[in-house]
């Protein structure tokens, strides 16, 4: 069995279990959200065997470098990432209301890869300014970070519903589940300085790189314009919850817009933006 | 009551104040998005050609066609500088004066308004109860420090606490985004960024600044003595190679390679590969007098003036193009004769029967050239980047820091009274951050001390309820 095939088993394996996580908030089924938690796992073990797989089958090619280094190749790190986070904060808190938006974003991730005509999932050997070291440090940390703010924009969803809920405390029908509003806010913010913790390794290895690569450690590329505005849309964020009222749903909004830079950084600027990083691009 | 503060006081308190950072924060935001908008670093012709006279005007007048280095956008930095240090300079003496605080006594009363905190009653004597407070305390939390009350009723109080330091973690990180900043400023204003064009076997000292006017001259020669491109087998380019010869003082001071990835340092300057392409050496040309059918073969080297054999004309090879107009290379020739002004001809190398291929009375066919490889690199100094990295690496350990420390701190009251119904134990706590955690943190050595002292929960008790007030506090665990 080759990767391709295993990634695209994993692609239905997030599915479903988005699928359990959701259904079981919905009907309020406490072993449906377990069994949404099992099939993660399982999906995601699956999944880093098939990255491995896909690893020794570049050496079999010849070209032999880590999985990370075109547009195919991010995103199905990108969803490994953040199904990664989500379940290790789901073991922390032993709290499993909050699977589906990541699950989510992990399969969006995953079958937009696999069923993207623009997406070219075959292995290619890398160019001369890819190979380095900093590669795998440069992907590794952007992606983390990426992971952790897609998980704290589906926090913040779920904030922004279970808050116009505000006036119940205990709220009934599937919100039941979602725990209370001042908790959520709570998490965002851990979630956000961890993914901002590595979103700043990420761009700093970034540019260590590039000043190895191209002489400079900065040159307000595209990519890396964006890559900055994100970081201080997030910096903004962290802030902003110690000012008197951005406490909640404000900082929940900033989240979501500070994931919508994320997304633009990631395909906005390869798809409509012309730079250094064309490493996405066609 | 009136607001009789002077101008300067009001701007100093806006410009320390946080409302202020994020103001700042997303104006640099939007104004960076605004950069990848535009073209960056273009003529003003190509902006007046894309977006109009007006519009160009505009553009050039707020700097936005080199939007990164205006002096506004600058200024934003520097704003954002002299915030943080404001800002420090407010806070710093506060934290400290935190950071030293130490608790003079303890009033179980505030205890209990806490949001974490627990009564208990136990009827071991305090000698009992007191090694086994402190031992689950100081398992828990860390180490349990006596707090000798000036009337203290006899009464015992403790404190225990971790991570008391933590709190300077932010002013690491705002510490290294200064660093990082001073850093790219003194790269700057004492650095240098040049282009250099070295073809195979020639050295050269000079190099393009960005600005396109000027040369800029280095200490020291460079010399190209092999440049090397390979391909993968499906044409995508695998490495890029320059072999160079630094000469210092006419002597060869190092030699080395440099590669895309893999730059070469010499006495603070760097050399990074960025493009490659092909000169002429030498052409072989064959030249026909069309009045005389006279036919002449010759070799001529790169810029250097060649005698047209028979007439007193001297004839050049000036240029040398990979691809003219999509026709192949081309060599531009210029004809010098005494008294006249030189003529120019391009000659298509691959089209001996192009009509163009003539000059004068002559017409010309390109027999054979000889190329070399030209390597392009990029030339820099910059002693600031030594401070750059310093910042970042202070940035990556705060904000971890920031991260994962974080302050926790209990405080224990008892009554040591003996003989009245036993001890009574008031426990309580906080945490800044990762305040949920600690809340079960806080209700598991709560749990711990009732099992091991068989107490019971003081209010619980009261009122005759079981044992659950325990859970006031805590989240129901799914
Ligand atoms: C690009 C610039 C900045 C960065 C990267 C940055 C980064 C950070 C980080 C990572 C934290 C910790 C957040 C947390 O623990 O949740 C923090 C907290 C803080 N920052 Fe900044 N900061 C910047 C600029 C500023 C400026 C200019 C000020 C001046 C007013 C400031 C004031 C504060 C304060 C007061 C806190 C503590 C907030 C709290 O306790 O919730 N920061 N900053």
């Amino acid at each position: 069995m080759n990767s391709s095939l295993l990634l695209s088993i994993v692609t239905f394996g997030y599915l479903l279990s988005a699928i359990f996580y959701l259904s079981g908030v919905v009907f309020q089924r406490k072993p449906l959200l377990a069994a949404g938690g099992v099939c993660g796992l399982a999906t995601l073990l699956l999944q880093t065997a098939a990255l491995g797989r896909r690893w020794m089958e570049s050496y079999a090619l010849g070209y032999g470098h880590a999985p990370f280094a075109n547009l195919y190749e991010s995103l199905v790190f990108g969803a490994w990432a953040i199904t990664c986070i989500y379940l290790v904060l789901e073991r922390r808190l032993k709290q499993r209301s909050l699977g589906f938006f990541p699950l989510l974003i992990a399969f969006m991730a995953m079958a937009y890869a696999s069923f993207s005509p623009e997406v070219d999932s075959k292995i290619q050997p890398l160019v001369p300014a890819l190979k380095s070291n900093w590669l795998i440090a440069h992907v590794v940390t952007c992606f983390l970070g990426y992971a952790a703010f897609a998980v704290s924009c589906g926090i913040s969803i779920t904030y922004l519903l279970r808050d116009s809920k505000l006036s119940n405390p205990n709220p009934s029908g599937f919100m039941a589940m979602i725990p209370e509003p001042r908790r959520l806010d709570e998490l965002n913010h851990q979630m956000v300085l961890f993914g901002f913790l590595w979103l700043s390794v990420g761009i700093i290895t970034g540019s260590v790189w590039a000043n190895s690569a191209w002489g400079t450690y900065w040159s307000w590329d595209p990519k890396e314009t964006w890559s900055l505005i994100t970081w201080l849309v997030y910096a903004a964020l962290l802030h902003s919850r110690s000012l008197k009222g951005w406490r909640g749903r404000r900082v929940a909004k900033l989240s979501i817009l500070g994931f919508t830079c994320v997304l633009f950084t990631y395909f906005g600027v390869n798809f409509l933006l012309s730079g250094l990083h064309s490493y996405g691009a066609k | 009551m009136e607001d009789k503060r002077s101008f300067w006081s009001v701007f100093y308190e806006q410009l320390a104040s946080l409302k202020f950072t994020i103001f700042i924060l997303f104006a640099l935001a939007a104004t960076s998005l605004v950069g990848t908008l535009l073209p960056q670093g273009g003529s003003q012709e190509e902006i007046v050609a894309r977006y109009g006279a007006a519009m160009a005007k505009i553009i050039d007048m707020l700097g936005l066609a080199d939007l990164y280095h205006a002096g506004w956008f600058r200024l934003l930095l520097l704003l954002l500088g002299v915030n943080l240090i404001v800002c420090t300079m407010e806070r710093l003496p506060k934290t400290l004066k935190l950071l030293r605080y130490r608790d003079r006594t303890v009033e179980p009363e505030k205890l209990l308004k806490l949001a974490s905190h627990a009564e208990m009653k136990t009827s071991f004597t305090w000698d009992q109860v007191r090694p086994v407070l402190e031992r689950i305390v100081s398992e828990t939390i860390g180490p349990v420090r006596r707090v000798e009350m000036p009337s203290g009723d006899g009464a015992y109080a403790a404190v225990a606490e971790k991570g008391r330091w933590s709190l300077l973690m932010v002013y690491v990180v705002h510490l290294s985004v200064l660093v990082v900043l001073l850093g790219a400023l003194t790269g700057s204003v004492f650095g240098f960024k040049a282009f250099m064009n070295i073809a195979e076997g020639e050295s050269t000292d000079e190099a393009e600044p960005p600005s396109g006017n000027g040369v800029f001259q280095l200490p020291f020669q460079v010399r190209l003595d092999k440049f090397d491109v390979s391909f993968y087998e499906g044409g995508m380019p695998k490495d890029y190679r320059s072999d160079v010869t630094i000469i210092d003082g006419g002597r060869e001071a190092l030699k080395g390679s440099v590669r895309v990835n893999d730059p070469l340092t010499y006495n603070g300057v760097t050399f990074y590969q960025a493009s490659y392409g092909s000169v002429l050496k030498q052409a072989e040309i064959e030249i026909q007098n069309t009045q005389s059918g006279a036919v002449y073969k010759l070799t001529l080297p790169f810029k250097e003036m060649v005698d047209i054999p028979e007439t007193q004309s001297k004839i050049m090879a000036m240029h040398y193009e990979e691809d003219f107009s999509g026709f192949g290379p081309a060599i531009v020739l210029v004809v010098f004769d005494e008294g006249a002004k030189p003529a120019v001809s391009r000659v298509l190398v691959n089209h001996p029967d192009f009509h163009g291929n003539q000059f004068q009375n002559y017409r010309v066919r390109v027999l054979r050239t000889e190329q070399s490889r030209y390597t392009g690199l990029q030339v820099k100094r910059d002693p600031g980047v030594w401070i750059v990295w310093c910042g970042f690496i202070t940035m990556i350990l705060g904000i971890g820091a920031a991260y994962w420390m974080g302050s926790r701190k209990v405080w224990v009251w008892a009554s040591t009274g003996a003989g009245k119904g036993g001890v009574r134990i008031v426990v309580a706590g906080r945490a800044d951050k990762d305040t949920f955690a600690f809340e079960q943190i806080f209700e598991d050595l709560c749990e711990q001390l009732r099992t091991e002292l068989k107490a019971e929960d003081a209010n619980a008790a009261a009122d005759g309820a079981p044992k659950a007030g325990s859970r006031k506090n805590g989240q129901e665990i799914r």
